[in-house]
């Protein structure tokens, strides 16, 4: 697969106050951003398709992320495509997804960056390996 | 890290032929030929997909007498590795962020002072 990241956190919230937190304008200014940071500027067009900006203002400067969403299906599941100048100009992808455990939901982020078409979709082994792999071999020099 | 370098990185990197002679080199030091023997392709074209890996410095060839040595220069992976530390760190930290702004903003009925709603990152679940 591509490279890719993955996070997820138990949120003691129904699915579909979270997931509105993610397309809501507002919202996003609120939890958006860095720790300290002043609120960023958000405009969202939220439906398939539409784009999205989040201007993140930091200590060194305005950072701009861009996107369009590609899928949009409340509560479970939110993608959209993610470029700032910390994916180096390469597109990426950001999938969302929402799943109800008891009285929480199991938020999880997985973010995967598309170097080129070829990748999208259709090669899905090896670099995960490749990495894991590297790691091992070369443990702490990766960090 | 030079971005336009770990552009060049991922794109090598996004060719399952690659990827593969990255992991035979992972084992060992290859000559060409060996690595031109172990894909159903032709040597022409194992010669340019090993000319990208070295574009991307990802792979280091040595002429030993009549042999072209490949090996691995594994630093080069380093930039994609840290890449994708920094935007776990990212998500991690959103992730903190959301939670704590939707148990303040407005707090559920059954839900008491949760002492993991703060934005450090120790209660993030893995």
């Amino acid at each position: 697969m591509t490279p890719a990241v993955g996070v997820s956190r138990r949120i003691r919230a129904s699915a579909e106050r979270l997931f509105d937190a993610w397309l809501d304008p507002a919202a996003l200014t609120q939890w958006m951003r860095r720790p300290g940071d002043d609120a960023p500027v958000v405009v969202a067009d939220a439906r398939v398709g539409g784009g999205f900006s989040i201007t993140m203002h930091g200590p060194t400067g305005h950072v701009v992320h861009v996107g369009e969403y590609v899928e949009i299906d409340r509560p479970r599941a939110l993608s959209f495509t993610w470029r700032s100048e910390h994916t180096v100009g390469v597109d990426s992808i950001v999938h969302v997804t929402f799943t109800p455990d008891d009285d929480a939901t199991v938020v999880a982020v997985r973010h995967e960056l598309l170097p080129d078409e070829a990748s999208a979709g259709k090669h899905r082994a090896g670099w995960s390996e490749i990495l894991d792999r590297y790691v091992d071999e070369y443990g702490e020099e990766a960090a | 890290m030079g971005e336009y370098k770990l552009d060049t990185v991922l794109s090598a990197v996004a060719d399952p032929t690659r990827r593969a002679i990255l992991d035979r080199l992972l084992v060992s030091d290859a000559r060409v030929t060996e690595i031109a023997s172990a894909f159903p392709i032709s040597l022409n074209s194992t010669s340019k997909h090993i000319k990208v890996l070295e574009r991307a410095e990802l792979v280091r060839r040595d002429v030993r007498g009549r042999d072209h040595v490949l090996s691995l220069r594994a630093e080069g992976l380093g930039d994609a590795v840290a890449w994708m530390q920094r935007y776990r760190e990212f998500w991690e930290e959103r992730l903190a962020a959301l939670e704590a702004f939707v148990l303040e903003a407005e707090p559920e009925a059954d839900i008491d002072a949760d002492a993991g709603s703060d934005a450090s990152t120790d209660g993030i679940a893995r």
